[in-house]
């Protein structure tokens, strides 16, 4: 069993992330043939369009059933968003699990009104590390921004999370959907994204 | 191509649960679907509208709910296979028709299919409509998984066939808006059986009033549902898991078997509690409830939404089993009857039911709660550049010239993000707070919020009633302008309530996802069909104050606002501007023009409460700034800047 949660902003492009991140682990069990796997894939985003908090739950596995991970059993959260990342990180990470995070704060209108205050990075960071989880951070959107655009943030992520131990989606199958769900004009962009934050974590994870 | 369109037949492909519902529609070769938008119900007939090129059926975005289901019922009555979607909320607007159509039955297969919202993500409320199935007498089912949701739609459409009866589908959000592996199946040809029979079967079939009446169709209605008792106790959609040695018992139906499922193997209890998974809310297979009653000394109803099951079933086991102990949402209460379920508070219920310790690591607990506190709250916000930005600054200001408290009565669409209010903000929530309450950015505008079309009566009973402290407005946007307010426009004129309406056109329905409206000049598959104006609808009603503004230029939109407010009587002002979203998925996005100067930024924050989210602040430098990556240009915030410290490149 493999649970992912991905936290983001609405606008990040996390719900696409999170599909193509579960087609290909269908794909991967059907080419696998492992007729048991169940994959599912539970959304959270608020009434808005764009701004709001953003939570996809992605669930593989034979005993899987229902659309949500359980409290403390995330293997993984990829956090398209610093906040984001805590605010779902705190409840869900699983002790012993990853934490991918893009380290691009995306303020509230809370934090810019000054009503609130925005954890500082290393903050976040420490507070997983005493929940027991292992943090990777990366500017992903600096990174997309090389990419070519900034949009292609998620997909970022995405080649963040294949260059990680943990994920259980070939590398190859993720690229193929990515491929699919893209719009054609920006596949490229997209694959060079992909391949830049599959080095960056590759680099970090080797040393 | 859009996967729920496939030929691939026996392929297993990943469906959210409402693209499932569309596939199982077009599986079971459906004729006519119709829907008006509501999250999380607007993907079926989204979907459905996308591919309907490559179908043989009719499509369309409906005015309100009440007309979808007219529209749905009628098709029916010749003979042809209808669908018809709304959310919980919509099936309210429907009533009239859903209580009264199965008093005469159908002939063509009806489905209607219900979204309901628990946890209220993106509802007013959490009603559980599956009481609307027992109250109109009809069968309900329950799916609790994508592909069940795609088999149910299919064998639906069969059973009101047989039966006679429209046939009611629950969803929730949770399996509406979530994704599962799903195989297809072979999609069937509409039967294209179009014909008229008035007295088809029974004399004056489609006509309660007919001979021979309205009680005697009630009775048939009771006949036809003892068939459907009978249908249902071989459905494949009840199933049982009945271990040889236990006094322990689960009934869990819908999304609710599915927590279900994966909590008793969390808790190692895997074959060790008798288990009812129900398909059907409505009617309840009661020789599978004997079945699963007899021995037992503990029973666990486990159900997404209010106590529908277990009032049902309490009920059934007074004839034979009244020592059962019964936990569930009400009396033996292990789960909460309001907000959603999820894995670990059925896991915890079910715990709790049968005594089992389970133990929790409470310095984890600990330093969870420690680091909630540094989570800040992120409320909700309008996007960049959104027109209602425009429109709330004007509001806002417009108001400030007149003494008073006033009542701004909200509605539903983007635009309640104007009542959302900043979760950080702290409210003493007494009456003379109220009154020195000031308004510091759009979202808090809005006074009352309640359903579509609610807030222009509300202000009209607030202006009959004789209000006097303040002026007295409502807001709609133009897709709740035909959905829910015309009425309401001419009770305004007939009765000559002193308010202010403003429509919020922005030319789509924008909240649930851009679904076309009768002002968008498209229609369902992007055709382009003639916009229906909505001056001259006001204009022909009767009313003549009418005001038409670019809610982008914010000193117009003031004065407007003002004039209406000054006129005794009801008047209307129309703000039209296109929702700047669908601008910007038309035209590329260029690198905006907009910046700050920062010499002349006084860091006075007058720019933040505009509430747009591309607008930033330094607060170490105490500087504004614009957010490039989503700035649109809209030039709101260089209208507000008392400094001229916002400005366009160039200029």
């Amino acid at each position: 069993m493999f649970n992912m949660i991905i936290a983001g902003v609405g606008g990040q492009g996390s719900i696409l992330a999170s599909h193509i991140f579960a087609d290909a682990a269908l794909r991967a069990s059907v080419t696998n043939g492992d007729n048991d796997i169940k994959v599912r894939l539970g959304e959270t985003f608020g009434a808005a369009m764009r701004g709001g908090s953003v939570a996809s739950h992605i669930k593989i596995g034979s005993d899987v059933y229902s659309p949500l991970v359980p409290e403390d059993k995330a293997d993984v959260i990829l956090g398209l968003e610093p906040l984001e990342t805590l605010r779902i990180g705190v409840n869900y990470i699983a002790p012993g699990g990853m934490v991918i995070m893009n380290i691009r704060k995306y303020e509230s209108v809370d934090v810019k009104t000054g009503q609130a205050e925005y954890p500082s990075i290393s903050d976040i960071i420490d507070s997983f590390k005493k929940l027991n989880a292992n943090v990777i951070t990366l500017d992903a959107t600096e990174i997309a921004i090389k990419a070519g655009t900034a949009k292609a943030m998620n997909v970022v992520m995405l080649g963040a999370l294949a260059a990680c131990p943990k994920n259980p989606v070939p590398r190859k199958i993720l690229e193929e959907v990515i491929k699919d769900k893209v719009p054609s004009k920006t596949i490229e962009v997209n694959m060079r994204a992909f391949e830049l934050g599959f080095s960056k974590v590759s680099e970090d994870l080797r040393e | 191509m859009n996967i729920v369109a496939s030929n691939r037949i026996n392929k297993k492909v990943l469906m959210m649960g409402n693209e499932a519902i569309a596939r199982g529609a077009i599986e079971a070769g459906v004729e006519v679907v119709t829907a008006y938008p509501g999250t999380p119900s607007s993907e079926i007939v989204e979907t459905l509208a996308e591919i309907s090129n490559n179908f043989d059926y009719y499509v369309e975005w409906s005015i309100n709910e009440k007309v979808a289901f007219d529209v749905a019922a009628g098709a029916s009555l010749i003979g042809v296979r209808s669908l018809v979607v709304m959310k919980n909320a919509g099936l309210n607007v429907a009533m009239d028709t859903f209580m009264t159509l199965p008093y005469t039955g159908i002939k063509g297969g009806m489905v209607i299919v219900v979204a309901d919202d628990p946890g209220a993500h993106y509802s007013s409320n959490e009603q559980d409509t599956r009481f609307a199935a027992l109250y109109a007498e009809i069968p309900c089912l329950e799916p609790a998984n994508q592909q069940e949701a795609k088999e149910m739609t299919k064998e639906a459409f069969e059973l009101s066939e047989t039966l006679e009866l429209p046939i009611f589908l629950r969803s929730v959000t949770r399996l509406s808006h979530a994704s599962g592996d799903v195989i297809l199946g072979e999609i069937k040809k509409p039967l294209k059986k179009i014909g008229f029979n008035k007295h088809w079967k029974i004399p004056f079939r489609w006509n309660v009033y007919g001979p021979s009446g309205a009680v005697s169709k009630h009775r048939w209605l009771h006949l036809q549902m003892e068939k459907a008792k009978e249908i249902i106790e071989k459905s494949k959609f009840n199933t049982f898991t009945l271990p040889a040695n236990t006094n322990i018992g689960i009934i869990a139906s819908g999304l609710g078997a599915s927590y279900a499922a994966e909590a008793i193997s969390e808790l190692g209890l895997k074959e060790k509690l008798a288990f009812l998974k129900l398909g059907f809310a409505n009617p309840l297979p009661e020789e599978k409830l004997r079945k699963i009653l007899k021995g037992l000394k503990k029973l666990i109803v486990i159900e997404e939404g209010d106590s529908v099951i277990e009032r049902q079933v309490r009920s059934f086991a007074q004839d034979t089993f009244t020592e059962i102990e019964i936990f569930g949402k009400e009396r033996k209460q292990i789960l909460n009857p309001y907000g959603e379920l999820n894995v670990d508070c059925v896991a915890k219920g079910i715990s709790k039911a049968i005594g089992l310790q389970v133990k929790e690591n409470q310095e984890r607990v600990n330093i969870k709660n420690e680091i909630q506190k540094k989570v800040s709250p992120r409320s909700s916000t309008l996007c960049a550049g959104c027109p209602h930005l425009g429109t709330y600054w004007a509001v806002k200001k417009a108001l400030q010239s007149y003494k008073g408290v006033h009542i701004v009565n909200g509605d539903i669409g983007c635009y309640e993000q104007g009542g959302y209010g900043v979760f950080s903000h702290k409210i003493n929530p007494t009456d003379d707070n109220s009154k020195t309450y000031s308004i510091s950015s759009p979202y808090e505008i809005l006074d009352t919020i309640y359903v579509m079309g609610n807030g222009i009566g509300m202000a009209m009973g607030q202006s009959q009633a004789g209000y006097k402290d303040g002026k007295v407005l409502a807001v709609a946007g133009d897709s709740t302008f035909f959905h829910a307010t015309l009425p309401a426009v001419v009770n305004a004129v007939y009765t000559q309530a002193d308010i202010t309406y403003l429509v919020l056109d922005n030319s789509w329905t924008c909240m649930t996802g851009h679904q076309p409206s009768p002002t968008t000049g498209r229609g369902k598959t992007g055709e382009k069909v003639k916009v229906i104006d909505i001056p001259k609808i006001t204009e022909a009603i009767g009313i003549t104050c009418i005001k038409v503004v670019d809610p982008y230029n914010i000193e117009e939109s003031i004065q407007a606002i003002q004039e209406a407010l000054d006129f005794k009587g009801p008047s209307v002002v129309i703000l039209q501007r296109e929702c700047a979203l669908q601008v910007q998925r038309r035209e590329k996005h260029k690198n905006p023009q907009i910046f700050i100067d920062r010499d002349k930024c006084t860091g006075c924050k007058q720019c933040l409460s505009l509430g747009c989210p591309a607008i930033t602040f330094d607060s170490e430098n105490k500087i504004a700034g614009i957010d490039s990556l989503l700035c649109v240009d809209c030039g709101l915030c260089n209208q507000i800047c008392s400094f001229g410290a916002i400005t366009l490149k160039g200029k």
